[in-house]
């Protein structure tokens, strides 16, 4: 589904050269819970913004369901994540003066579908993330943990082909990211949505069901 | 997304951050407010010089000769109406109401004894009918002292400022020096009968009024006048009155009609130059408005670079943020507006009721305005409009250049900006 090919990036700083990607080739069938390993710098984060259309690579294609991403301008990218991509960040960004509702409901809203169904399918993903009863509630009063199952419902409620997660249990402690990774694998499991995250954390490691590591740009194993 | 969403969204990060708001609002409003009072007071000044003007100087439209207008500041005799009782039962056949005047420039001379010293000084003299000449003009209700003048008597009545300047009294002896209108050198001796306080400050400084029939005869006028004054009318604009007019003279070749804004052409250019200083003030207000609202929106997206992104990131186009943006700073710009328009309507409310006492500095001052003493404003309501709509516009203008930066940032830079 998603083939990544020979992918290259590199970053300019004045005179100074940071090869982020050299050559990475990667695929990933539909459905698959892959995370992406690497220590800081190993070019995780620049694969996953890459793979979200969110940044160019200098040379290599990158391809879903035979769709060819990198030839995409501005808007066309905005309009792919908008209608195929959920994104989790690493601290939740939510937009603080909306509740959780609204906050799920922003995502479907960009999709201009019709209020009600915008309210059903909302209520219903709150519900499936364990936060029933909260919906009314500001992020400022949610837990970290719940901040993050509304980031993770706010991803999930357009119904995804992909979902990509940036560290995703990195601001979470151990009990809370455990239970943050069983509910996306639950998800994984029961909606069939293609689940991408990038981590260090050897916990996120032995959650995932292949581990793609990168070490110095380059892959360094769990490429097919 | 619909815009229903973004003004909610809008709305909602206006009320992050109310104090804010509130203070930027402020800052619009106060300048609306400038805007508001700066026009009510240029618009009473107008409207009361306007009608001071045609009370005391003009009438609504005038019948003259022909070259008369281009040199009416010399007041010359030569470009006399000669037929002007004719012309005047023509206009008056017409149902207008019409009163001739000869004006001419001379010098007033007086002595000392009674006046304090010896001295002169230039003056406009109007001969006027006194038994018709309030069918135009509303001089009788400004006499301050003394009475006014009776027809064929060697009196006068003179401006209050002039009086005060040169120590006259009602029954002190002036004397005019002028010429005919055959060009002769002519000494007219008068007695002040009484003193004239008009709202208008070019009759209060140089006005002299002799009675017609006396400016006649020693002139050599021949039944000629300088001009035939017609009041407006009632549910007549000004230029059917024009038109009417000119029907009536259609004879007389030699002869034209000008209407008030023709003969004072000062006080016209005095208006347009009131329409720049509106222009100043809404150029201050642009000012206010572009450091507050575009410092605010500046900060606003600053803080919320990261927001920003994840919108992006998810799919909100780079047009929608910018009109979520622009929609909060034009939010700012309506709470302004709205603050503006209020209180403007208190600060109008006052100027008209109260007006501002300016006495003191239009005595000595020559500001082409016919006004003295106090000012008062007026209500121009389309100004309210306005300001709003000012204070919108301006607002999203001002906040277009931070805006536009904000969506210029990578999705990626925004995303890693902590705030």
């Amino acid at each position: 589904m998603i083939q990544v090919t020979d992918i290259h990036k590199t970053y300019h700083s004045g005179d100074t050269s940071v090869y982020a990607l050299r050559g990475v080739s990667l695929d990933i069938d539909a459905g698959e819970f892959v995370a992406i390993a690497g220590p800081s710098g190993s070019g995780k984060s620049t694969l996953l913004n890459i793979l979200g259309c969110l940044d160019h690579p200098d040379q290599g294609t990158v391809s879903v369901d035979g769709r060819e991403m990198v030839q995409l301008d501005s808007r066309g990218r905005a309009d792919y994540r908008r209608h195929n991509l959920g994104f989790v960040f690493q601290n939740f960004n939510l937009i603080p003066v909306l509740t959780a509702f609204e906050n799920v409901a922003f995502s479907l809203n960009l999709l201009n579908i019709p209020e009600q169904e915008i309210t059903d399918r909302t209520m219903a993903i709150l519900r499936e993330v364990g936060l029933e009863g909260m919906e009314h509630r500001r992020p400022s009063r949610l837990s970290g943990g719940q901040q993050q199952r509304v980031a993770i419902a706010r991803a999930l409620v357009k119904n995804p082909a992909i979902i990509l997660a940036d560290e995703p249990t990195a601001n979470l402690d151990s009990e809370t990211g455990q239970a943050i990774l069983e509910t996306m694998r639950t998800l994984n499991e029961r909606h069939g949505t293609t689940f991408i995250f990038s981590t260090h954390d050897p916990m996120v490691m032995e959650f995932s069901r292949r581990l793609v590591r990168l070490q110095d740009g380059r892959v360094a194993g769990g490429a097919t | 997304m619909k815009l229903k969403q973004i003004v909610s969204l809008a709305g909602k990060n206006l009320l992050r951050h109310r104090r804010r708001t509130i203070i930027t609002a402020g800052a619009v409003a106060v300048g609306l407010l400038m805007f508001i009072l700066v026009d009510s007071l240029l618009t009473g000044i107008e409207e009361e010089s306007n009608r001071n003007l045609i009370w005391f100087e003009t009438g609504a439209a005038q019948v003259i000769h022909t070259g008369y207008l281009a040199e009416r500041n010399d007041r010359p005799l030569k470009y006399a109406i000669d037929d002007a009782a004719e012309v005047e039962a023509e206009l008056e056949s017409a149902g207008l109401s019409a009163t001739s005047r000869i004006v001419f420039s001379g010098e007033l001379i007086v002595f000392k004894d009674p006046f304090p010293e010896d001295g002169s000084v230039m003056v406009t003299v109007y001969g006027i009918d006194p038994e018709d000449d309030d069918d135009v003009y509303h001089l009788p209700q400004t006499v301050s002292a003394g009475d006014f003048l009776e027809p064929g008597t060697n009196e006068a009545l003179l401006g209050a400022w002039l009086a005060e300047d040169i120590g006259a009294e009602v029954g002190y002896p002036i004397t005019i020096v002028t010429r005919t209108r055959q060009g002769f050198y002519q000494t007219i001796d008068l007695e002040v009968a009484g003193i004239l306080n008009t709202p208008n400050p070019v009759i209060n400084r140089t006005a002299v009024f002799m009675p017609e029939g006396v400016a006649a005869d020693y002139l050599q006028m021949g039944g000629a006048a300088t001009e035939i004054s017609v009041a407006s009318e009632l549910g007549r604009t000004l230029p059917e009155l024009t038109r009417e007019m000119q029907q009536q003279i259609a004879g007389a070749p030699n002869l034209r009609v000008a209407d008030w804004r023709t003969l004072a052409a000062d006080a016209v250019a005095i208006a347009e130059a009131k329409e720049s200083s509106s222009g100043i003030v809404l150029l201050l207000v642009f000012i206010i408005a572009a450091v507050g609202v575009s410092n605010t929106v500046l900060m606003s997206t600053l803080e919320r670079t990261q927001e920003l992104g994840m919108m992006r990131a998810i799919g909100m186009r780079d047009r929608e943020v910018m009109t979520t943006l622009l929609v909060e700073a034009a939010g700012i710009g309506l709470l302004g507006g709205i603050i503006g328009i209020v209180l403007g309507a208190g600060g109008v409310a006052l100027m008209v009721e109260r007006g501002i006492d300016y006495g003191s500095l239009i005595r000595d001052t020559n500001v082409g305005y016919r006004v003295t003493q106090v000012i008062y404003g007026a209500w121009n309501l389309p100004t309210f409009g306005r300001a709003l709509v000012v204070g919108v516009v301006i607002s999203v203008v001002t906040a277009f250049v931070p805006v536009r930066r904000a969506v210029r940032m990578s999705v990626i830079d925004s995303l890693r900006r902590t705030s």
